[in-house]
């Protein structure tokens, strides 16, 4: 080896920077960020049928799903139904676990989300780091674990859990709540939201919200699992799935002006492939933070759908409310985002304790 | 440069004392900025509980210890460690000086003059400033004043850390990696640096800091007087020097020229604080001497020698005489009457919020203004003040909460206090102490003046029974329709003016929910 001289050394950099200066230019001008529904990739698309999977009890149905029209993004078109799945599932008395796993069953299993080789992004509720999961401010840790223990039982490639709590740190919010001890036992990662991730993104089919940043691992996740926890909510009446969304963008005060229909809009961007709703316990007031016990009420319920309108509907029903009582379901509808109206839809209620 | 050989010094490696200085250097520089690192971090996963470990550079200095004892009238354990450093002096004069001061290493490291410009063109009677300046720490810590003390090197030294140093590393690294993460294949490296960095150096989330450019100038000052002259701070200025530098005049083991000086002036030229001189009698001034043994590398004729014997070098020509030591302590004493009498001891400022336990109307005779709490706090929402708690507290920590809320499930800034200035809480009280009191301006909110849902605020409170609550009225519109509004009242018996409410307050410029100084408020 020879010495570098300083005009040497300048070239190298010089050209060191240049070359990362054109991939820049390059990964710029991918399509990188786009998770607006697609096409489905063929090499995928026989993943109707059930993959050997390492939890054996849960064969999934040979189904077809969204049924009715929910246009959510169905990954999956298996050629022949045979049974029409549920659009939802309810299932009720039973542990975290039993009722996940109750529920993903009777939607045809985690196969119908999850193929092996995927990216799967866990949104849970943490939106606090005061209190433990017994307030009711965040969601149910082993409902999170069960998703994350099934996603990887169908081998996701990485299942990252993650929010984006708006009072305290990420790490402090991921400890209190439990979450973190439980998905790491079985697996999972927590990943703290990194202040660069976040691209502006445009939302093509929004009436208000025309765009937003929006964080770029959420858009680009095969698979995307929205975890929220039925909570009171002094603006939204209630905080369920469509609200759960706003975890993922970075400018959350701005939204409350017209919530309902932004709500819808950023749900049009960023669709969520399941939607599982925790209702083992239900913050009845002083949401979302809470920090009573006396807020709280044990339900031991469990929503699953693909449709995250309709989902919302259901919980909305656990407040006593009627889904069009909130008004990010009705714009949610109207946008086409899925079904509000639970009397045509097939629900599926199982006690499974 | 003609005089190039004559400047040129004989190899380190022949002087394991002068090698040994330097590696200790580096490693007490690296563990002053690993010890900072971990204590930005500490905060992260929570609540957490007194680490001394923290504390320890501010333990090891005679002057917090010192003026703690005087305007505190309180013993600190962890204090009685300067008697270390102090018993290093009494043994070997200012090594804390060349061997151990973080700001004094990197003084060295930052030579802006060079070694062949001969004497720095000052005279030596400006090296009692540093003892004019001692005078005033010390007369104005008996007045239970520390104002002072922002001149200590280590609390300036850590104080730019918080303020400067650390947030512009965390935007740096934050803006690279946004620059760079769209490239694809550079994804995982990015992801996987971007872990390390926050787990073990940076926050999590970016902060920002008020008037940080006006920091980031007064410590660039300070390296930039070395252009003057070597080490200029430590020279003539450091009021930690001044002191150690007292106590030097009687160490065991100094600094003497011997018979066999040639007076070739080369240890002179090569001296980092000026101390010594082939000419003056005993060939070191030992109150300026910091040990660093450089002159051993320049002394050809192996003059010199560090000796144990047990003396004590009397007062310089420049040492400040009698009438000038009165004059500086009567100065100081003027100099605090002029700030007690300025407008912020009367009444006190409106936005002057202190951070949870520090509400005790002694806070400010203790604080030693060294910025642990503006580093560890996860939200950045402590900041040095500049104007809100008059002179007297000058970059002592108080609450914006615009750039920040203090956090409810944290309890940190007690914790590290190395003086206990902040009193140490478990987050249960924490919870419960009263730092400010919201008060809502009509005329800005959205739901008052706009008449429109907004809550953010009301969402935003973290009181288990909502310090805000919001009230739903019925309004009509221009043409006469029926429209609701939910607006926001704050319940003042239940906040406790942590501003979560006025950092998240959508309203652009200033919020419309806002934290005033809580006026003398006690604990719930």
């Amino acid at each position: 080896m020879t010495e570098l001289n300083r005009r040497e050394f300048l070239c190298y950099l010089l050209k060191g920077v240049s070359f990362l200066g054109v991939n820049a230019l390059v990964g710029g001008c991918q399509p990188g960020t786009d998770l607006y529904p697609k096409s489905i990739p063929s090499s995928k698309e026989k993943l109707g049928t059930p993959e050997p999977t390492l939890t054996p009890n849960l064969t999934p149905n040979s189904v077809e799903p969204g049924a009715a029209a929910a246009p959510t993004s169905t990954r999956v078109s298996s050629p022949t139904p045979t049974v029409r799945p549920p659009d939802l599932v309810v299932t009720r008395h039973g542990s975290p676990q039993r009722l996940v796993k109750k529920a993903i069953k009777a939607l045809g299993g985690m196969g119908q989300f999850v193929r092996p080789g995927d990216d799967v992004i866990i949104k849970p509720n943490i939106c606090v780091s005061y209190h433990s999961y017994e307030y009711a401010a965040t969601t149910n840790p082993w409902v999170v674990a069960t998703l994350v223990e099934l996603a990887l039982g169908y081998d996701a490639r990485r299942v990252r859990v993650m929010d984006n709590p708006f009072g305290g740190t990420a790490q402090q919010a991921y400890l209190r709540s439990g979450i973190q001890k439980e998905v790491e036992r079985v697996g999972g990662e927590m990943e703290v939201m990194a202040p660069y991730k976040y691209v502006n993104a445009t939302i093509p089919g929004g009436k208000v919200l025309k765009q937003c940043q929006i964080y770029q691992d959420v858009l680009q996740a095969d698979v995307l699992i929205n975890v929220p926890l039925v909570k009171h909510h002094g603006l939204a009446k209630m905080t369920l799935g469509m609200k759960n969304m706003l975890g993922v963008i970075s400018n959350r005060p701005a939204m409350h002006q017209n919530l309902g229909q932004k709500l819808a809009d950023l749900n049009s961007r960023v669709r969520s492939h399941l939607v599982v709703v925790d209702a083992v316990r239900m913050l009845m007031n002083h949401g979302p933070s809470g920090g009573n016990l006396s807020d709280v009420k044990k339900a031991d319920t469990l929503i699953a759908a693909r449709d995250i309108v309709a989902a919302d509907s259901y919980a909305a029903t656990l407040f006593g409310l009627k889904p069009n009582n909130l008004d990010f379901v009705r714009a949610g509808s109207a946008l086409g985002l899925g079904r509000s109206d639970l009397d045509n839809l097939k629900i599926e209620e199982l006690d499974v304790s | 440069m003609s005089a190039e050989g004559r400047w040129k010094r004989i190899s380190g490696s022949q002087f394991p004392w002068v090698t040994a200085r330097q590696v200790i250097q580096v490693i007490t520089f690296i563990s002053f900025l690993a010890l900072f690192a971990a204590l930005v971090r500490s905060s992260a996963g929570g609540e957490i509980s007194r680490d001394w470990l923290l504390n320890l550079p501010f333990f090891l200095d005679p002057l917090v210890g010192l003026t703690n004892l005087m305007a505190g009238k309180k013993v600190l354990a962890g204090t009685s460690l300067a008697l270390v450093t102090v018993f290093l002096t009494v043994m070997f004069g200012r090594v804390w000086c060349g061997w151990l001061c973080p700001l004094g290493s990197l003084l060295d490291w930052i030579p802006l003059r060079n070694q062949g410009q001969g004497n720095p063109p000052i005279s030596d009677s400006w090296r009692r400033i540093k003892v004019f300046l001692l005078i005033g720490i010390l007369c104005l810590a008996l007045l239970s004043n520390l104002t002072l003390l922002i001149l200590d090197p280590l609390t300036l030294l850590s104080r730019i850390l918080a303020a400067v140093v650390w947030p512009a590393l965390e935007q740096i690294f934050t803006g690279l990696a946004t620059v760079l993460y769209p490239v694809d294949f550079l994804r995982p490296a990015i992801s996987r640096l971007d872990g390390l960095v926050r787990n073990f150096v940076l926050r999590s989330t970016s902060v920002d800091y008020r008037f940080s450019l006006l920091y980031a100038g007064l410590f660039l000052g300070v390296i930039g007087l070395n252009a003057a002259a070597p080490r200029f701070w430590c020279r003539y200025l450091c009021p930690l020097g001044g002191f150690l530098g007292i106590i030097s005049k009687g160490a065991v083991f100094k600094c003497r020229v011997g018979e066999n000086c040639t007076n070739c002036g080369l240890c002179e030229s090569g001296c980092p604080t000026g101390a010594i001189s082939g000419y003056r009698s005993g060939g070191c001034e030992h109150s300026e001497c910091i040990m660093c043994m450089e002159c051993l590398r320049f002394c050809q004729g192996r003059a010199v020698k560090f000796p144990r014997e047990i003396s004590f070098s009397g007062w310089a020509e420049y040492d400040p005489d009698r009438r000038q030591v009165l004059a500086a302590a009567g100065l100081s004493i003027l100099g605090w009457g002029l700030f007690k009498s300025s407008e912020a001891s009367r009444r006190s400022h409106p936005y002057l919020i202190r951070p949870p336990g520090a509400q005790n109307p002694e806070f400010l005779s203790r604080c030693t203004r060294c910025g642990n709490c503006t580093a560890v706090c996860p939200s950045g929402a402590i900041q040095p003040s500049l104007g809100e708690s008059g002179w007297e507290g000058l970059w002592s920590p108080i609450l914006i909460p615009r750039l920040g809320y203090c956090d409810y499930s944290c309890n940190a800034c007690g914790q590290v206090c190395p003086v206990q200035a902040i009193d140490e809480m478990t987050l249960e009280s924490k919870r419960q102490q009263v730092i400010g009191k919201a008060y809502l301006d009509r005329s800005r909110c959205i739901a008052w003046a706009d008449e429109q849902d907004c809550i953010v605020c009301e969402e935003m409170c973290p009181i288990p029974e909502k310090a805000i609550k919001l009230r739903e009225v019925e309004l009509k519109d221009s043409s006469g329709e029926v429209f609701v509004v939910q607006q926001p009242h704050v319940q003042r018996e239940l906040c406790i003016g942590c501003g979560i409410c006025e950092y998240q307050c959508p309203v652009s410029g200033e919020a419309a929910i806002r934290v005033f100084s809580p006026d003398g408020a006690v604990p719930v």
